[in-house]
This record gives C-alpha cells, structure tokens and sequence, in this order.
C-alpha cells in the first residue's frame, strides 16, 4: 500500500517534470494559537523559584502540574500532551523566537506567517515553500480551514482551498441554475484591465472544481475518536482528518485557533485552562485519529503562536504581550524524537521583563521543511540560513 | 481646463512632491491619483451611481436619477451633510429588559461566579440552595447561563435593528460611517458580554461619526465596552497593564513604527485609572498613576487626554487615519503622495471628517478607473446594498440577517478581533466566493415553513438535555455526553455543586423566555412589477435590466448570452423564473464588486 502510493507519486512527478520528492507522501499540518498563548503556563518550569516569584497568584503550583521530567511539565489541563509527550510522539521546542520582537499581535504574528521578521514580504512561509517545491498544476496543495485566508500560506503560484463548513461549500440551485453557474470563471485568466475581477474569477475557478470533492469527503467521514467540546479548532482538524482520510492531495494544511483568543490580559486562569485543554484534546484527537486511518507515519504537526507573554504576572490575574514561547512538534513514535529541544530561556536575565529567546523559529520550520518534508534547501524558502533540530527520525 | 485645475490643486495642497508625483504618475489614466474635483460635464448616472454605492449602500434607479440630476458638488453635498436630512423616523432600539438587579457587574467566568457564591452564599442576584441541599449552586450557575444567552439574542437583536437602519436611513453615509468606525474601533460583545455597552458605544460613534476625530477618540477612550474589551479596568497604578495604549497608538491612530515600546508603557501608565461603573465612565483616583511620564518627547504628569492631544500633534496620525478611510471608501492601495496630502489637510483641518470626505469624494481619483468597480462589498455592504437595489423598505428577517453575513465572515458587534475585519480580498475564499451567491437563493426562495429561527435555537448538545429529561432521566443522566477521551468532556460532565450542561439548558429556556422574538418575515419583492416597470418584455431586456440594476460593471458577452438562453422560453409575468435569472446575475463574481 505504502509502497504503491510512492511509486504512483514518482511517476506523476516524472510526467510533470517536478524535482525528485523524497517523502511525496508526507504531510505537514501547522496550527496556530492566536493571541499570543501563554508559554509559561503551558510548558510550566515547575522546579524554578523564579517562576513562582514572578507569578505568585496565577502561576501553577508545581504539585498540579503534569510533570514529564524534573524540570518541566504541562498545564493540568493538558492531559491530551502529557499522553502524547510520554507516548513519545512529542517534541517541545523551548524559547522560540526572533530579533528584535514586536509585542504586537498583527506585526508579530505577520513575522511569523511569513518567516521573515522586521521586514515587509507579501508571501507566507507555506506559500513560498509550494511555489518552491509544489507542482502549481496541481491543484489544492495547500488547505487553509477557515472563514479567510492566512498570509502564512499567501503564494505566488498555488491558489489555497480555503474553507471553513464544508457542507455550504457548494452552489445551491436547481441544474438548470447550476449548469449556468458552473460557467463562471471557465475562462479565468490573469492579466484584465480589472485586478480584483481576474481574482474572483480565478477564486471562482477554484471554487468550481474542490467544492464537491471536500464536500463529499466531509459528509462521508465519520470517527470515533472524541475531539472534545472545544468546538472550531477540533472542528478544524476533523476536517483535516476527513480530507486525508478521502485521499486528498494536499500536502500543507493550516488550521488556526481564531479569534485572538489565547490573548489573557485578565483573570486567565479559567479561561486559559480551558483553552489549553480544547487544543490538547483536539491534537491528541487528531493524532490518534490519523493513525486509526493508518496514515500516522505521513502526518506531522507543528504548533505555534505569535509571542508568549511577560514573564511577570499583571495586576489582572493575568500577562501582557511577551516575546519566546515553545513550540510545539507531532508525530508518531516511529517517525518523531520526542523530549525538548533548545535552551530553556532564563527567568531572570530578561530583556525588559521579557524572555530572551534561545531558538529561532526559523530553526523549526527548517526542521519541518527539511527532516520532515524533505527539501534541502531551506535557506531558500526561509530566506536565511537555519539549522534543523534533528527532531525526526 | 484640465492642466490648469490640477496645477490650482497643487498650489492649494502646497505640495510639491504631491505635484511631482502626480506628473510622474506613469498611469494609464489622467485621473488617478487626481485630486481636482470632477467637472460638472463629467457627470453622469454611472458616476452617481458609484458615489452612492460608495458613500452610501447603493440604490435603486431612482435614487441614482436622483443624485445625477444634481451638480457633483451639490450631490456630495446632499451624502455628506447628512445633518440637514430629517432622521425623525429612525426607530430607537427597544430592549427587551434582560438585566435584573444583582446582574452588575457581571461575572467574568462561571468560575468566579460560583466562586463568589462559595464566597457569599449568593450572586448575580441569586441565593445559593442552604447547606446540604443537591446541586446548592444550581440556580446561580443558571442564572450566570441565562445572563450570556440573553444578552447574545439582545446582541443579534440590535444586529437586525442596526441593519434595518443602514437599509432604511435617509442618511446612508451617517450609518457607512459608523460601521466603518465599529470596524476601526472594533469591539466585539463575545468578549464584552454586554449588549447595552454595545448599543451607548453604536450611538457614540454615529454621534460623532463625521465630526473630528479627537472627540471620537475621547468618546470611544471613555467608552465602558471599549473600556472592557481593551481590559483597562485592569489597568491600575501598581500594574499597567497595556492593551489598551498599545491598540490606541497600534490600530487607532499612528500605525506600527512611529513609537517606541516604552511609549506604549508610558500611555498605559497615564491611562491608569480610566475604568467603568457598569455603562458610565469613571475616573478612578485612586488608580491612576500621577507620576511624571515620558510620551512620544514630551515629559510631565500626564494623564489620558494628554497622550490624545500628543497623538494628535503628529503627522503620523493624520496620515494613518486619512489613509484607511480612503482604503474604506476608495481603493485598497494608497499612493505615497495621496497619503501625504491628504494626512496634512486633515491634520491641519483640525481633523474634521467633512472636508476630508467632500475632498475624497468629489475627487477624479475617486471617479478613476483604478477606484471604480474595484473594492469587494464586505459582507453587510453586500446584503444591504442588494436589499436597496431591490427597493426594500424593511429588512426582511428570513432568512436572518445575522447568519447570512455571519456565514461570509462578518458579524455586526463582533469583529474577528481588535483589527476588525480584514476586507479586502480577505473577505472572498473558494467557500466564501460560493456561499456570496447561495445567500441570495436563500433569500429569493425562501420556505418560511421550514425557517428556524437563531434567537430561538438552542444547540443539539442543549437540546438533547430538554429531550432526555422529557423521557424521565434524571439530570445526572440526561447531560451525559462524550466517550470519555477528551478531558473536555469529562469536565463537563461533572456534576458536583451544580450541573453545568443543565444550566446551560436552563439558561436557554429562561433566555428564549424573556428576550422580545425577532419579528420574521421574508423580502417583500415583485420583479415582476420591477421589470414591468422597466418596460422589459425580452429575455434580453429582462438580462440588460438586471446587469444595469444590479452590476457595476458591464456584464461579459459569454454571460450575457447564458442569461438571455437561461431564460428564452420563460415569460417575463413569471415571477419565480425572473427570481431564479436574478440569483444567477448576483451569483456572478462581477457582482462582488463595488
């Protein structure tokens, strides 16, 4: 089965000139937590007194803390990563971060979409990997589940499937309407007096030719695996999961935690142990259903956020903008090195009370595009050179 | 006469890299970036028709005959001084008086709210059961439920009210105005929790909506929802806490890059003490910090309105703020030079919005090849702006307002987050791009039988409860739900003190309860009396008719003939065929653009 599907894949490749693909068969999905999630609650450092000193009310008392080694351990409420950390399918990138930090949300999380910080590149990191190493003929290699488009996986030559409820994704109508509806965008083309014409009738192009597709793999799909009540990010990566299950050929996927909502200036203890355990629920879903499909050992996950937060507590139970957080790596056991990666940053040599950061995130995706994916020539797509992390097998 | 208008602009504007900019413009037409107005003989119904869609959500025929029939000037005249249109018939909101006493402030979590009943014996106006008693906190916890349920159908109710008003109004600029405010300042009631802060800050931005800018930046820096969505109650003398100076300098007014991480530090620390009682502002001594503060070079005991007047004395303010209402109501893209300008003159104006308006407005670069039919209709400018060109005079309610838009990406009272919505591009997607037209079947060939309504729904989760306790399980059992797996599940489904799936069933009944229904009704439309009207008796006329009526751009030969065969054979007095040609054209992408 494995070994027909490659082969299928090297002799497409052959017929579309493409270059020679390592691991056609693998598949990255990135998800992000937007609003800047709190690191230090997350990946506590339960045996640091510098932890407990800064945050004397809304730290984690190190005897709730789900310790998976002498140092470190999750929130209690990711049980969902305490079993994928000590399964071995997990690794924990410490200190993830980049020069000169933004404490904005937008600027900082447009530095990480695009993957080159301080400076204004209009492509996403996922985008120009495509347009690198992607066929553009063939369609729907990126997959975006939301309500719009991320800049991280803006690209010059693919046209992202974005969608978010997969059973409005179709023309309603009776056929005589649809046979008429089915014309637009038939004679798409680029290059029109009218910019932003040329883009809807593309879009409707695309449109046109996924919809039934996603449509029919969405309403097939059935999983007993339980993703929680955290609602649209699981919702999100069950339909991941129903698209790779359909065998779509999709090689990047991005799913987003929306709505800026990991941002907890105030009282976040509630709120953000509740969004903790949605988003462990829902990956540790996601895994186990991946390798109930038996597609395990082709799907990683990359986790991230735009910036952790001030290491001190605010005077509203809660933290401000930050700088580095961990980062967070998915596979199985088979394929994955878990344990953490990078150089936990001090509690107390900061940076105007913010964490110095001791791994670029850079470094993480060069670990995605190279170990993972396969494509040597990270410096390309990541303007720069970063090292890998060797975090897979 | 064209070289000599322009050249007066460039002594007026006093600028001569504007000047030069202009001259080396290498575009293919002498109007972009022109900011002499457009020449009476220019003037024309295609021209009023896009200065209504822009300025206002479009129109039909008549209205557009209207506006043409008048001088440019005198048309942008009568949008933009809207104050002299009588707005008597405007109806005010009627709350359906969801809040009880104990209500305020309300608890930031269920947690604290069972935490203070722990505390207390009692909150949010409730009595916890005495000691012993079986799920003793229930009826606190299904009050706290019944608070974030009703205030959520109070909040899509002032959505409809405020939709109604944007198709309705004699003043179309007043409400684009205000909802390009609520953008700018987005807050969003998901966070907020308080539909009656959302309506005082509705009313204050459309109060202030084209007057100058420093009174609206103190109207929304003093404004109780905006206080609590930036979280400045927080904001106290020991802890700054600086969400809000940095959104104030990031999004409202300066933009990334004109200053520095301490002055962000600086503005939070003067804006200490800036809370709320509930829906009033309060000053709260005791919390503000009256140290010396350094801010953007200047250095004393400053407070908030100080930092607002230093926000208002840099150019990067009115450039940043003149630059986004050109991208609302021109074009995506600004040129260097425009910007410039039009920052200067509005700085220099005092920052009043009128003269900036008129200016934009009366514009050739407005009336360019570069501005027309090249912006996608957000979401709501999209509904609304085809309920006018359809010659509605009510808002129909089936199918609902809030889920058609919500469906595309944009939900009034609750933008995506403190940015507010992205527009642009970012509104279309394959899935969104489809969905644009589908909305339009939903609203042509509406089943009422079949229509359920938001305000009155209650999710499957919730519903099953109401249904297992109707077979006689007890409420341990009748809230069960999931395999176990996710920790998620296993959380909700404790049930100690109280049961948290009941009292959110509860919260649900008590809230369809008490919340005034949403009056539903379907489009009250006849195309045929429309094209009757029209004197449209071919497949084509009935085609050129809608293309005209509805397309701001000229409909592409191909489609053309489609339509004219889609509907050959069909007679112009059958209502339900011209319904089904016209969800064809709004389907079209070419009807995305505005």
């Amino acid at each position: 089965m494995f070994l027909s599907r490659t082969t299928a894949a090297l002799t497409a490749q052959a017929l579309q000139g493409t270059s020679f693909e390592k691991h056609p068969e693998r598949i990255l999905v990135v998800l992000e937590l937007s609003g800047g999630n709190d690191g230090l609650n997350t990946v506590v450092p339960h045996a640091d007194a510098a932890y407990y000193r800064a945050r004397p009310r809304i730290g984690i008392p190190a005897k709730e803390v789900l310790k998976v080694s002498d140092t470190f351990g999750f929130h209690p409420s990711m049980v969902g990563f305490e079993r994928l950390y000590k399964d071995g399918r997990m690794a924990v990138v410490h200190g993830c971060g980049y020069d000169h930090p933004s404490l904005s949300h937008f600027s900082s999380m447009s530095y990480w979409h695009t993957g080159v910080p301080n400076a204004g590149e209009p492509l996403g990191w996922l985008g120009r990997l495509a347009d690198d190493h992607l066929d553009p003929h063939s369609r729907n290699q990126i997959v975006n589940i939301g309500t719009s488009q991320s800049l991280a996986v803006r690209s010059a030559k693919h046209s992202p499937l974005v969608f978010d409820d997969p059973s409005r994704f179709r023309r309603e109508g009776t056929d005589a309407e649809k046979r008429v509806l089915g014309q637009f965008g038939a004679d798409a083309s680029a290059g029109g007096a009218n910019a932003t014409l040329d883009f809807l009738t593309t879009t409707a192009r695309n449109a046109a030719d996924s919809s039934d597709f996603v449509r029919q793999a969405s309403s097939v799909y059935r999983t007993p695996v339980d993703y929680g009540i955290g609602g649209a990010f699981g919702g999100g990566l069950q339909r991941v999961a129903a698209l790779i299950s359909a065998g779509m050929k999709t090689r990047l996927y991005y799913v987003t935690y929306q709505g800026n909502a990991f941002d907890t200036h105030v009282q976040q203890g509630d709120v953000h142990a509740r969004l903790l355990m949605y988003t462990a629920d829902a990956v540790r879903a996601f895994l186990d259903d991946i390798a109930r499909l038996g597609r395990g050992n082709d799907v990683a996950v990359m986790m991230f956020t735009e910036f952790g937060r001030r290491v001190e507590e605010n005077g509203s139970l809660g933290t401000d903008h930050g700088t580095a957080g961990p980062m967070f790596l998915f596979s199985t056991h088979d394929r994955i090195k878990g344990g953490f990666y990078g150089r936990p940053p001090s509690l107390t040599d900061l940076d105007d009370g913010n964490l110095k950061m001791t791994t670029d995130f850079r470094s993480v995706y060069a670990t995605a595009i190279k170990e993972w994916l396969g494509y040597d020539d990270t410096d390309v797509v990541l303007k720069g050179r970063f090292d890998a992390l060797g975090a897979f097998a | 006469m064209a070289g000599r208008l322009r050249l007066a602009v460039w002594i007026v504007a006093g600028s001569a890299t504007l000047g030069a900019a202009l001259g080396a413009a290498p575009s293919s037409s002498p109007w972009v970036d022109n900011l002499s107005p457009i020449a009476p003989t220019d003037w024309n119904a295609d021209r009023a028709a896009h200065l209504l869609e822009r300025a206002g959500f479009g129109g039909t025929p008549e209205d557009i005959a209207r506006l043409a029939a008048l001088t440019p000037q005198k048309a942008v005249d009568s949008l933009v001084d809207y104050e002299r249109v009588d707005d008597s018939g405007a109806r005010a909101f009627e709350e359906s008086g969801v809040w009880d006493r104990g209500m305020d402030p309300f608890p930031p979590s269920r947690a604290d709210a069972v935490r203070q009943a722990r505390e207390h014996g009692e909150a949010l106006g409730v009595k916890a059961l005495p000691e012993g008693s079986p799920r003793r906190l229930q009826p606190v916890v299904d009050k706290f439920f019944y608070g974030l349920r009703a205030n959520t159908i109070e909040t899509q109710r002032l959505g409809v009210w405020w939709a109604n008003r944007m198709l309705t109004t004699k003043r179309p600029l007043e409400e684009k105005l205000t909802l390009f405010w609520h953008g700018h300042f987005a807050t969003g009631d998901a966070k907020v929790r308080d539909y009656r802060m959302m309506l005082r800050q509705n009313e204050m931005l459309r109060r202030n909506a084209e007057g100058a800018l420093g009174a609206l930046l103190v109207g929304i820096l003093k404004d109780p929802a905006m206080l609590v969505y930036l979280d400045n109650g927080e904001n106290v003398k020991a802890h700054p806490n600086e969400n809000f100076g940095r959104e104030l300098l990031e999004l409202f007014t300066m933009g990334v890059g004109h200053y520095t991480e301490r002055d962000v530090r600086e503005a939070a620390r003067a804006f200490t003490g800036w809370t709320n009682d509930v829906l009033d502002f309060r000053f709260d001594q005791a919390q503000h910090d009256f140290g010396e503060k350094t801010f953007l070079g200047k250095t004393g005991p400053l407070d908030g309105t100080d930092i607002i007047d230093r926000i208002l004395a840099q150019e990067a303010t009115g450039e940043f703020v003149a630059a986004k209402i050109y991208r609302y109501f021109v074009r995506d893209d600004i040129s260097p030079a425009l910007k410039t300008e039009f920052g200067r003159s509005f700085k220099a104006g005092g920052y009043q919005l009128k003269p900036l308006l008129k200016r934009i407005f009366l514009s050739k670069d407005f009336y360019s090849d570069a501005s027309v039919a090249t912006q996608i209709k957000s979401p709501v400018v999209l509904v609304i702006s085809t309920y006018r060109k359809l010659g509605l005079r009510e808002l129909p309610t089936i199918p609902d307002f809030g889920r058609l838009t919500g469906a595309l990406g944009q939900t009034l009272f609750d933008p995506p987050n403190v940015a507010g919505w992205a527009g642009g591009r970012t509104w279309i997607t394959p899935a969104t791009l489809m969905q644009r037209g589908n909305l339009f079947r939903d609203v042509l060939f509406v089943d009422p039988k079949t229509f359920r309504a938001p305000d009155r729904l209650m999710p499957p989760t919730y519903a099953r409860v109401g249904d297992n306790l109707a077979k006689g399980m007890n409420v341990t059992e009748a809230t069960k739900e999931g395999t176990g797996d996710a920790e998620s599940n296993a959380q909700v489904d404790r049930d100690e003190d109280y049961n948290t799936r009941y009292a959110s069933y509860r919260g649900y009944l008590a809230a369809f309860e008490r919340t005034k229904p949403i009056p539903r009704h379907v489009a009250d439309v006849s195309l045929v009396s429309m094209v009757t009207a029209a004197h449209a008796d071919t497949p084509e006329a009935v085609v050129d008719h809608f293309a005209r009526r509805f397309l701001n751009v000229p409909l592409p030969a191909k489609n053309r003939a489609a339509f004219v065969a889609f509907f050959q054979g069909k007679s112009v007095t059958d209502e339900s065929a011209l319904r089904e040609l016209l969800y064809l054209v709004l389907s079209a992408p070419e009807y995305q653009l505005s």
